[in-house]
């Protein structure tokens, strides 16, 4: 059945035409006919559906007939339509009904797949056995894949664009991506309890918050965190599962790494680890990883920083090698090699470290106490032990070398016993000490003094050494910033130090011990010794440190109040001044000179000296100290009984000595503290010179040379201070650094601080001694101390020694003073050998006056004491006059060793130049010995002489030709950097060049710069301008004589003629002042030929001169075109006359204003003067004062300032003239318009 | 041995400003002597006239070196600074470049200043003004040419060059043999 569509049919039509109609082609079962009408009923439009029974042959034939065709007055349009949906809704109703049919059918099919499934082997989808990829059998699309399950081979509509329609997936090719749930549960029905099941959304916030679970309160964060919040967000929206720690530490890692600042990255860690370890746990773990992660992000953010800066840097910036070398460690010292001596000098200066005073007491006691203590037990030791046999023999041996030389036998034991302790500290020093005093006792001669004494004197000598360090302290505050550095890094030196004077100590401690055994025998209380020192040594650190800070304390205070201190101290302690002064002082040089001779017994080479030094000891030894000898023999078995009784049964004297020891162990201790102190920087320096021995040597001489004379010492010493002592101990200082020189540098100090304290060390030393009683015992001590001193002088002396070996070797490598090193050598010996005899008279002499000198002071004050210094000091400077070779004085042994030194490297005068070098080299060839000694006869001068002119003249020729070279590359630096840019000559150039504007410019007489823009005159032109104002003003007195008023009259009539032919002609004329001088010239022939000659005389250079003009002139236009090119801002130019249009003389002035202005009355202004002054000429006779009668100035001078016309004439000029500058100025006006117009279309 | 003539002296000169201006009259006119500069084979030597005295006794053909070889004359005339200049250089440079830690051994090895290595720079340099290389502990290490100006140098990319490498320390081993 088909329904048809037929359209385009008239209103008349009916159903049964339309039947009819279409029943020829088929069976119509229905017509439904439709009209459609407007709203007036009118039918417009008529259709019809027909239901027709109608083959597809017959629908052909119908639509081909009827299709188209005309019928009751309509074309008839047939199309097949679609069902009615009635009919539609018919058949779907049908069809669902057969539906409800169908199922059981599909059921069926099921069925029977699976049927023939397990016909083919497969249970439950499942078949077993079967290797994944096998087809079922019979069933073309079914597939076995993994653990035997049965699935379906599918045909998945592939996405558009693909050029297969359909993809197949083949389940068993994928079977890796099976897995089984679970094996069991296919079976298992599930519990109850696992039915229900949550809401999804884990730990969200607005889920649990769904939940009704409510966060605890946290309060607002930043916003920095809003991120990690955000982030911690993602990781809680995770299954629980998934929040593990990776993830976590994941995004925590990515926030260090993003370099985020430190308090947000802190939380955000806390805020995830929470959950790891259930919450609010902050383990020390957490808390270590948090400061790990910090830091590493800390580093990346250091890096991220450091990458941005970019330094500019300004021109001025100054490259400081200097740090490079101080980070640079080892090469450091041989940069140091490269620096002038004045490096030296600062090293030199520098010596004390910087750092508080009072905190470095508290930090060095340990290790120096231990030191003092170790010393002081040796000390006991030796004191009871005395000396071993074999020493004792040794020492009866030298007692009679005493006798007979002097101390040598002393020093001979110093030596013996210190090459153990050679580089051991000041506890080994003192060892030694202690042996030659234990010696000394042995033979009786010297009482076993250095026991007691040292320490005492020590205790003092601290005090002393702050004094020094004070100053040292100044000394150092005045040096730079790099000082400080330096200091700051001996600092960390001298705690090196520390550990290694411990060591030292130590070592000291135990030879001193393996001494004793051998000792055993001879000394019967060495044992009790040995208790009784353990038990002392704990208590020197309780005294010391009080003492210590008492120190420091008193560090602050200037010197002045030290010696104040000292001074109430002596009143405190002691009732009485003693004679210890004087003693101590003149046993210390002894014991200088004892130094000398040690030195000299060990080197050969100073043997003479030595004698002689050891001489002037005896002498003093004679005279003061041996004196003393037996009363301090028998007081120092004195205090051995004392001791040995202490020992035995009396504590309160053990007591009494404890105290003295301790205060001699306090004094030791700061003592030591104090030559650490000096030692380490001595160390630092040494360290950094050591390599450069050179500049040692040099700073050495320097010193010497400043020594020579007492006065520059002590102002060579870096501390000036006030009074004359410590300027000695200045000196002393200066002169023990130097003696630190190469590797002894602990001994130095050490001498130094001794050497530089004696006399306050006696002083104060006296009274404690006072306490105990007796006058000997502190001689006896101030012997010992002596015997101390000398082996610290002995020590430096060695040092010396070394330094002069070194010095000399040197010397000869020193090209600067080829001649020095060895004349030293030749020199010194000599004159030891001949004056040695009268010196020694001449100090014995001396000492004996100082002697007095001091015994006067000692009953005196500490002042006096001072001034005793001061005499000491005199007399030091006496003596050195006397022999500034030798060494002068007995007291200053080291003064007179500077001297000598000093004179050493001092060329002689026969030396110095070329021949004397000659001279060296003759007297070198037959070494020391004096017959042979060569003078200046030896040379041939007459060579020399021949020889050296013909050098100099090579010499100066080449110099020239060198010289020449410099000039000429000179220039042709000139030459390039003018032509480079950015060279600072052309820099000024370029200075000069800049624009200037001569409108703003204003000459302004009283500015210096100004001055440039003056013409300058020459001074013959000067004395002309000058004669000529001297005319004039002659011209002014009455009895002016005739000739010179001719004169002036001539040449004002030049000038006025001069300035009429200039207003005529105008400024083109060049040579302007050439015809005023020959109108000059001429006017003086007419009038006054003695005139003319004077004229003539000068005009040559007058002619010249009048180029530049006679006055003075501005010049700032011929500046700005002439010598834009030049160099020179402003020079002085000399220019061309008619180039400067208003440059004219100031006698012009008048005229030349009114050229300025153009005027035709100045014209005739001008010409009237000129013809006044013609007049003037021919009226010269009757010339009276200024005026003569009937004078035409007169008359005319009115017209400047009078109308010399009419009112009308005027006027009418100024008609003629006006309507000329009218035209004039509407031409240019239009030019400038027509210009403009012009360059604006161009 | 010959002293420079003066189209060498003044291409020489020429040279020698771009890196220490006219701090080359320091070096012509020295207060602690005379100084000159010789010509040998092609070679310009600074010395004092002491060593010049000195090198007088020796042949040409044996003369290897005479006090510091500051450069090389090529065959185009032109004049090559050698690295033993660095020591006249350094202390008078107008201009320098200070070159980071890290940066340090790239520019020793022969390679150009990166912007990255750049540690501190002069104001004020000009673009292709001759620059002497700095470590940060001002140690001088070569010297170059100014890629970029100062100004230019702050906005350049890191990786970008600053300082075109023209000498450095390392040629001291490195062209050991031709160094004289």
């Amino acid at each position: 059945m088909r329904r048809l569509y037929v359209g385009g049919l008239s209103h008349s039509i009916t159903q049964k035409d339309l039947k009819d109609r279409f029943g020829k082609f088929g069976d119509v079962q229905d017509v439904e006919l439709r009209t459609r009408r407007d709203e007036e009923g009118v039918p417009y439009k008529t259709f019809s559906y027909i239901n027709i029974e109608i083959s597809d042959a017959d629908l052909k034939k119908c639509l081909t007939v009827l299709n188209k065709s005309k019928w009751k007055g309509g074309t008839l349009q047939i199309e097949t339509a679609k069902e009615s949906f009635l009919h539609r809704l018919a058949e779907e109703r049908q069809a669902a009904v057969e539906q409800r049919l169908q199922p059981p059918a599909a059921e069926d099919k099921r069925q029977k797949l699976l049927d023939s499934l397990s016909k083919a082997g497969v249970d439950n989808f499942t078949m077993k056995a079967a290797v994944p990829g096998t087809e079922v059998p019979g069933h073309k699309d079914w597939v076995v894949s993994k653990f035997g399950r049965v699935l379906p081979v599918l045909q998945l509509r592939s996405q558009k664009g693909n050029k297969a329609r359909t993809m197949k997936y083949d389940p068993s090719k994928y079977s890796h991506n099976i897995r089984k749930l679970d094996r069991n549960a296919t079976d298992q029905s599930t519990p109850v309890t696992q039915l229900t099941w949550e809401v999804q959304g884990g730990d969200d916030d607005i889920s649990k918050k769904r939940r009704g679970e409510f966060p605890p309160y946290e309060p607002p964060r930043p916003k920095r965190s809003r991120k990690d919040v955000v982030n911690s967000h993602n990781a809680a929206g995770r299954t629980r599962f998934e929040q593990t720690v990776p993830s976590v530490n994941h995004t925590e890692s990515h926030h260090f790494t993003n370099g985020f600042q430190l308090p947000t990255s802190h939380r955000p860690a806390q805020r995830k680890w929470a959950p790891l370890t259930d919450g609010d746990v902050d383990s020390d773990e957490e808390i270590r990883r948090l400061v790990a992660a910090q830091d590493t992000s800390h580093g990346a953010l250091c890096q991220g920083v450091e990458e941005d800066n970019l330094e500019v840097v300004g021109l001025d910036y100054l490259v400081k090698p200097g740090r490079s070398q101080q980070k640079g460690g080892p090469d450091d010292e041989d940069e140091d090699d490269y620096d002038s001596a004045d490096t030296d000098e600062l090293f030199a200066s520098r010596k004390p470290p910087p750092p508080p005073p009072s905190q470095e007491k508290q930090t060095l006691p340990t290790a120096e106490h231990l030191s003092g203590n170790n010393t002081d037990r040796k000390r006991k030791t030796k004191k009871k032990s005395k000396a071993g046999v074999e020493e004792e023999e040794e020492e009866e041996e030298e007692e009679e070398e005493e006798e007979e030389e002097g101390d040598s036998a002393d020093d001979e034991d110093h030596l013996t016993c210190r090459k153990p302790a050679q580089q051991r500290g000041v506890s080994a020093k003192q060892s030694s000490q202690k042996h030659g005093s234990s010696s000394e006792k042995q033979s009786k001669r010297m009482a076993a003094l250095p026991v007691v004494k040292p320490p005492l004197s020590e205790s003092d000598s601290d005090e002393d050494d702050e004094d020094e360090d004070d100053e040292e302290l100044e000394s150092a505050d005045s040096c730079s910033d790099s000082d400080y550095e330096a200091m700051f890094s001996n600092v960390t030196c001298l705690e090196i130090s520390l550990a290694d004077l411990q060591r030292l100590a130590e070592e000291s401690q135990q030879t001193s011990e393996t001494t004793p055994p051998s000792i055993l025998s001879a000394g019967l209380e060495q044992e009790t010794n040995h208790i009784s020192s353990p038990a002392e040594r704990p208590a020197p650190k309780k005294g010391t440190t009080p003492e210590d800070i008492l120190a420091s304390i008193m560090e602050d205070d200037s010197s002045d109040d030290e010696q104040k201190k000292k001074k109430k101290k002596r009143k405190g302690v002691t009732s009485a001044p003693l004679p210890a002064f004087q003693g101590t002082k003149t046993l210390s040089e002894g014991s200088e000179t004892n130094d000398f001779q040690r030195r000299h017994k060990e080197e050969e080479e100073e043997e003479e000296e030595g004698r002689g030094g050891a001489v002037k000891k005896q002498k003093l030894d004679s005279e003061v100290p041996r004196v003393d000898c037996k009363i301090s023999r028998t007081l120092s078995e004195q205090k051995h009984v004392e001791e040995t009784t202490s020992e035995s049964s009396e504590e309160e004297e053990e007591e009494e000595e404890e105290g003295e020891e301790e205060g001699e162990e306090e004094g030791e201790g700061e003592e030591d503290i104090e030559e650490e102190k000096k030692v380490v920087p001595n160390k630092a320096e040494t360290s950094s010179s050591s390599s450069s021995d050179d500049d040692e040597v040099e700073e050495e001489e320097e010193r010497m040379k400043a020594s020579l004379t007492a006065k520059a010492a002590a102002k060579a010493s870096p501390s000036s201070s006030s009074s004359a002592s410590e300027e000695d101990e200045d000196e002393q200082e200066i002169i023990s650094a130097e003696g630190v020189g190469k590797k002894a540098t602990p001994p130095a100090p050490h001498s130094e601080s001794s050497s530089s304290e004696e006399e306050e060390e006696e002083e104060e030393r006296a009274p404690s001694r006072v306490t105990l009683g007796a006058e000997e015992e502190e001689k006896l001590q101030r012997k010992a101390n002596v015997r101390r001193l000398a082996a610290i002088q002995q020590r430096l002396k060695e040092a010396e020694e070394h330094k002069k070996l070194i010095q000399g070797a040197l010397s000869n490598l020193d090209s600067s003073t080829p001649g020095a090193g060895k004349h030293i050598v030749f020199g010194s010996d000599e004159e030891d050998d001949d004056d040695d005899e009268d010196k020694r008279q001449t100090t014995s002499e001396i000492t004996m006056s100082k002697k007095t000198l001091f015994q006067d002071s000692q009953s005196e004050d500490e002042a006096t004491s001072d001034e005793a210094s001061a005499n000491e000091n005199k007399t030091r400077k006496e003596k050195k006059p006397s022999g500034p070779q030798l060494f002068g004085g007995s007291e200053d042994e080291e003064n007179g060793d500077e001297e000598e030194d000093g004179g050493r490297f001092e060329i002689r005068p026969q030396f110095e130049g070329r021949a004397g070098q000659k001279l060296m080299v003759l007297q070198s060839r037959f070494g020391t010995d004096e017959r042979f000694r060569m003078d200046s006869r030896f040379l041939e001068e007459d060579e020399d002489k021949g020889e050296e002119s013909e050098r100099k003249r090579s010499v100066t020729d080449e110099d020239e030709a060198l010289e020449e070279e410099k000039k000429k590359n000179l220039s042709i630096l000139q030459s390039v950097l003018g032509s480079s840019q950015q060279t600072c000559s052309s820099k000024t150039a370029s200075k000069a060049k800049t624009f200037r504007d001569v409108s703003a410019l204003h000459y302004d007489p009283s500015r210096e710069e100004h001055a440039a823009f003056e013409t300058k005159t020459d001074e013959i032109k000067e004395s002309k301008s000058a004669r000529r104002k001297k005319r004039e003003e002659a011209q002014k007195l009455p009895e002016v004589s005739k000739e010179i008023y001719f004169d002036v009259s001539g040449d004002l009539k030049a000038v006025f003629g001069q300035t009429k032919d200039d207003v005529a002609r105008g400024e083109e004329k060049t040579n302007w002042d050439q015809e005023e001088e020959e109108e000059e010239e001429g006017g003086g022939k007419d009038e006054e030929p003695t005139l003319l000659s004077s004229l003539v005389s000068t005009h040559p250079s007058a002619e010249n001169d009048l180029d530049e003009s006679s006055g003075f002139k501005f010049s700032f236009f011929g500046d700005d075109t002439e010598t834009g090119s030049k160099e020179t801002e402003y020079k002085v130019e000399s220019i061309q006359a008619p180039k400067v249009s208003w440059q004219q003389d100031p006698r012009f002035h008048d005229s030349s204003e009114e050229e300025e202005e153009e005027q035709e009355e100045d014209e005739e202004q001008s010409n009237t003067t000129a013809k006044s002054t013609e007049e003037e000429t021919s009226s010269k006779t009757d010339l009276f004062f200024f005026f003569y009668p009937e004078d035409s100035r007169l008359t005319e001078g009115p017209r400047l300032f009078f109308r010399s016309s009419q009112l009308e004439e005027q006027r009418e000029q100024w008609e003629e003239r006006r309507s000329a500058l009218r035209q004039e100025y509407r031409k240019k006006h239009k030019d400038a318009r027509r210009k403009l117009k012009s360059s604006l279309k161009s | 041995m010959r002293p420079l003539t003066d189209e060498e002296t003044k291409i020489m000169f020429e040279k020698l400003s771009k890196y220490i201006g006219e701090n080359i009259k320091l070096l012509v006119d020295r207060p602690d002597g005379t100084y000159c500069f010789r010509l040998h084979s092609d070679r310009v030597y600074y010395m004092s006239e002491k060593i010049l005295k000195l090198a007088t006794n020796f042949s040409r053909d044996k003369l290897v070196s005479v006090g510091t070889c500051f450069g090389k004359f090529t065959k185009t005339s032109k004049f090559r600074l050698h690295i033993t200049a660095l020591d006249f250089l350094a202390p008078y440079a107008k201009f320098k470049v200070w070159v980071k830690p890290g940066a340090e051994q790239s520019f020793l090895y022969g390679n150009h200043v990166l912007k990255s290595g750049l540690g501190r720079i002069t104001e004020n340099t000009m673009q292709y003004q001759g620059v002497v290389v700095y470590s940060m502990s001002d140690m001088p290490l070569g010297f170059g040419v100014a890629a970029k100006s100062t100004q230019e140098c702050r906005r350049m990319d890191p990786l970008s060059i600053v300082v075109f490498h023209q000498a450095d320390v390392g040629e001291f081993i490195r062209n050991e043999d031709t160094l004289t």
